[in-house]
């Protein structure tokens, strides 16, 4: 029976996540007359429960920023300032507003809304120099999620045949549909946390995608989800691997070191397609610039898939290259060799938010690989170093199935974003979007365009 | 024309919001010195009464007080006066609206006058669009109090725009060069509706009802009131489209391109519900677009449509910016519309996914020129009238918006700011404002009254009618009119 895609979110709260924004501070001053109690309506004040008398501590975490109590009190005895913990989060790339919108996503997993306008930076650079276009009055409808009418985010791994050259013939090449333009990797910060690996592998069984693991980290917990695993396995220990679990799996990914030889490419190559025929075969690589070595694989269907990995900022390891670049380059140089439809191309590293993905799309990735994001929709706050036994947000310790849902929460948020966005646009499969670069608005030639004309014109008047 | 009343309008509020934190220390022996020298009155002494009250910080300019920097600290005897970056300053505002940016907008709103304080009130720190431009000639400083109200209150500057340049229908002549956006009764209280029509009615221009029908309560404003007709026709009828002298159609909107208007169930009070004709505490998502226009074609009907029931209005088309909107200008000026509003991504008041608000379509900035542009080329720029809105925050980028193409701009979150907003966003859901703006909360709604609302919005539109007289003429100009498209006057500041 046909039955729609449909992820079932629950609300998975996490105390090591109620970090808020700002930290309300009482002094001296206050006279405990109550006023602060009734401005704020989202009950940061309270009366001490032990002592009616008394103010209780503000609960910070709560506090949404909008100076009621703090004008109100008759008596000035109230001041925000910005909680130090929350600016500690992250970094430059993660920074503390990214963090927290995927710990909001991950706890409701809801599309996170928010009333008046826009707070950001006119852009800043990689996927914030990018716009999404929309379609106006002239334009089929789409109405979003909360349409009657279905928008696929499903999206075919593996290969497609160029054209049909005989229809008696009609081998179909493997490929597997997957229901969400995501797929997610369990190797984000080199961690080992058993339990962790486990609650992505099991989100990925349950939304019908694809867990990447590193082989080393296989255990016989995991033989349940073989199904849903991508297996990934350094080129140099291909050649020597035992029957287990290579031949179970369906998707299985050679991770390519800076330098290694094609002979020896190949050589791995051959003996996977003998252990196992079916499963889809990727290519990991750091370098965005496919060397013929690598397009020769393609061409003589030994790998199906290149997945582009860059680091957890979207750099690629091998210069400053941004992760939308990459895509960008390996999409145009297959197109070139009119290859570009027979094989998937999936983008790994820095995707940090909901609108990175139909992002990444329109650069021409067909997927996006979820990586450090999984992590902190589990809580991780992306510290500096990471140390498991001393993390703050106690990785190792979480319940797997709260990890669990709530990865699955961040994903369903996620997707109804893309469906957003897809409406916006009117498109009615994501697969239509891949590539359509004119669908989107690049900051340097939308700035050129508009105003460079003008400013040009001052200069010569000038 | 008639001046507009400006009256002082203080905030409603027990403590206001400064940059600095004044103390005094424990050597205070309460000589009262820093209560006669302080030109800003941040120190009081109650008659009769020894001791100095707590410092009002929020009136201290710290290092830019005109007796000097930190001028009492340096006059107290006990050195018992200390002066400091308040941090608090750091939690208010954002990038488009610093808090610099927020606060002068409420001294405005207080005053009428134009900002005399060190805080920037012409500029927001997003580091783009109108950003990144300033006008070439910036010396209002140079000139004496006298020089300037000379020319702030010479009626020989005009800063009026017309809203019908077609050669047949209505005249409608606004003396400022910008109106009231949208906002719809549900998004906001029936009070910031009420506060914003007075004030549009005292200054003889517009507001505009927004998608959430026509409260009876704005009656009495009704010929400066538009009546929008929005994808979800909430509370749309044959009166409240004959009763208006401008409709707007609103195909889409700048914060949530593509997508209808949200309103979540929490807001959707019994009161919002019955104008709306929709079921109490249920999230209302309008459609997306008009189920009745797929095409120019379309479009034109809808027009025809209103036009007999109401043949003396003028028709405002309000669409966002995707990459075809100079295409989809053009159309709505063949379907005959007299008004095109282009809204642009980073403003909007009410609910709106995050996502949409940063991602989909482009900023207003780009799609003035991109416009502007196409409407010369194709011979009809004459016969339109282009108003921007979506991100125009203060008189200046008004005059931006004009330099850059347009004719002039529609004003939202600006108006709520005058109100009182301090830009939390937390308007969406719950009970709405805390602050009681954008609520229809009975008990949070009773915050604002809403003579006092509309003097505030009268005030700062004073202040920003007097910006832009002095900017026209640093500029040569002796009418808004000239301005536009004088992208000349404008500069980059990145390239400075
Ligand atoms: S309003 Fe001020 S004085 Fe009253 S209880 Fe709250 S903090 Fe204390
Ligand atoms: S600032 Fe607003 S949300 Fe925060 S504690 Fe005060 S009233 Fe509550
Ligand atoms: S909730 Fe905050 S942003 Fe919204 S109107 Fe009120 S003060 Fe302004």
């Amino acid at each position: 029976m046909y039955k729609r895609y449909h992820i079932d979110t629950s609300l998975v709260e996490l105390s090591t996540t109620k970090i808020g924004k700002f930290e309300i501070m009482r002094n001296d001053a206050c006279l405990n007359c109550g006023r602060c109690m009734t401005h704020c309506i989202y009950d940061v004040h309270e009366r001490d429960s032990a002592d009616p008398r008394i103010m209780a501590d503000p609960v910070n975490h709560l506090c949404k920023n909008c100076f009621a109590c703090i004008q109100n009190c008759p008596y000035h005895a109230l001041e925000m300032v910005m909680n130090k913990e929350f600016e500690k989060l992250g970094n430059t790339y993660w920074t503390p507003q990214v963090i927290h919108t995927i710990w909001n996503e991950a706890e409701e997993g809801k599309i996170p809304v928010l009333g008046s306008g826009y707070r950001g930076r006119f852009r800043g650079s990689g996927f914030d120099d990018i716009w999404t276009d929309m379609s106006e009055i002239v334009r089929p409808t789409r109405d979003g999620i909360h349409g009657r009418e279905y928008i696929a985010t499903a999206v075919d791994l593996g290969r497609k045949l160029a054209w049909i050259s005989d229809f008696r013939r009609l081998d179909l090449p493997n490929s597997y549909e997957i229901q969400i333009p995501m797929l997610l990797d369990t190797s984000p910060l080199g961690l080992n946390s058993k339990s962790i690996i486990l609650s992505i592998i099991r989100a990925a069984h349950k939304l019908g995608t694809f867990a990447f693991l590193d082989i080393e980290n296989y255990g016989n917990e995991l033989k349940p989800y073989l199904k849903s695993i991508a297996l990934r396995c350094p080129l140099d220990k291909i050649t020597n691997l035992d029957q287990s679990p290579w031949k179970e799996v369906n998707f299985i990914e050679i991770d390519l070191p800076r330098q290694f030889s094609i002979s020896e490419l190949e050589l791995a190559l051959k003996k996977l397609k003998s252990e196992n025929q079916t499963a889809l075969i990727s290519l990991g690589l750091t370098d965005p610039s496919l060397s013929n070595g690598i397009l020769k694989q393609f061409k003589e269907e030994r790998a199906d898939i290149l997945n582009i990995h860059a680091d957890n900022d979207g750099q690629s390891y091998e210069g400053n290259i941004f992760i939308c670049d990459s895509i960008r380059k390996a999409q145009l140089d297959l197109v070139k060799e009119r290859m570009r439809c027979e094989i998937t191309i999936l983008a790994k590293g820095g995707i940090a938010a909901a609108e990175h993905v139909p992002k990444i799309i329109i650069c021409g990735a067909d997927a996006a690989v979820l990586d450090l994001s999984l992590l902190v929709a589990a809580g991780c706050r992306v510290c500096k170093g990471c140390i498991l036994n001393d993390c703050p947000a106690e990785i190792e310790k979480l319940d797997p199935e709260i990890a669990e849902q709530r990865i699955i929460n961040m994903i369903c948020a996620w997707r109804d974003q893309l469906l957003e966005i897809l409406s916006a646009m009117g498109i009615r499969d994501v697969r239509r979007l891949r590539g359509e670069k004119g669908r989107a608005m690049f900051y340097e030639e939308i700035e050129k365009e508009s105003f460079e004309f003008i400013f040009k014109e001052n200069e010569t008047a000038k | 024309m008639k001046s507009v009343e400006i009256k002082s309008c203080n905030s409603r509020f027990h403590k206001n919001i400064g940059k600095y934190t004044v103390s005094l220390n424990d050597s205070c022996f309460h000589c009262g010195l820093c209560v006669e020298i302080c030109p800003y009155c941040v120190f009081e002494r109650k008659d009769g009464f020894n001791h100095v009250l707590a410092p009002n910080s929020a009136g201290c300019l710290g290092p830019e007080c005109k007796e000097g920097p930190y001028y009492c600290t340096t006059k107290c005897p006990v050195d018992a006066i200390k002066i400091e970056l308040d941090p608090q300053w750091q939690t208010l505002g954002d990038f488009r609206w610093t808090p610099e940016l927020i606060i002068s907008t409420w001294q405005q709103a207080e005053t009428g006058e134009i900002p005399s304080g060190n805080f920037e009130y012409k500029i927001g720190a997003s580091g783009g669009g109108f950003d990144n431009f300033d006008f070439a000639v910036d010396r209002l400083t140079d000139m004496s109090s006298s020089d300037i109200n000379n020319i702030i209150t010479s009626d020989k500057i005009s800063t009026s725009i017309c809203l019908n340049r077609r050669g047949e229908g209505a005249s409608i002549e606004i003396p400022v060069p910008w109106y009231g956006a949208g906002m719809s009764f549900g998004s906001i209280s029936l009070p910031s509706m009420l506060a914003r029509a007075h004030s549009a009615k005292a200054w003889k221009t517009f507001t505009s009802t927004g998608e959430g029908g026509y409260p009876d309560e704005l009656i009495p404003y009704c010929n400066h009131v538009i009546t929008q007709i929005a994808t979800g026709l909430f509370g749309v009828s044959e009166a409240t489209i004959k009763r208006t002298p401008i409709i707007e159609f609103k195909y889409a909107q700048g914060a949530k391109p593509g997508l209808g208007g949200h309103l979540l169930g929490d807001k959707n009070t019994p009161g919002v519900a019955r104008m709306r004709e929709a079921v109490p505490w249920n999230s209302l998502f309008s459609p997306f677009p008009f189920h009745s226009v797929y095409s120019v074609e379309d479009h034109k009907k809808h027009i025809d449509w209103v036009k007999t029931i109401n043949p003396d209005a003028l028709v405002s088309v309000k669409v966002s910016t995707p990459s075809d909107v100079d295409m989809v200008a053009v159309g709505s000026y063949y379907a005959g519309a007299n008004i095109i509003n282009l809204d642009g991504g980073y403003g909007g008041t009410g609910a709106a996914p995050e996502i949409a608000k940063k991602n989909i379509a482009m900023p207003i900035e780009y799609a003035i020129t991109k416009v502007h542009k196409f409407l010369v080329e194709e011979g009809v720029r004459e016969e339109i009238v282009l108003l921007a809105s979506g991100g125009i925050r203060t008189a200046f980028d008004i005059a931006k918006s004009i330099a850059l193409g347009a004719d002039g701009a529609i004003i939202g979150t600006s108006d709520l700011v005058a109100l009182g907003c301090v830009r939390c966003g937390n308007c969406e859901s719950g009970r709405g404002c805390p602050r009681g703006i954008a609520t229809t909360d009975p008990e949070l709604e009773k915050q604002i009254d809403y003579i006092w609302g509309a003097q505030r919005i009268t005030n700062l539109y004073a202040s920003w009618q007097k910006q832009l007289k002095l900017l026209l003429h640093e500029l040569g100009l002796k009418d808004i009119k000239q301005l536009r498209g004088r992208t000349d006057f404008l500069r980059r500041i990145d390239e400075k």
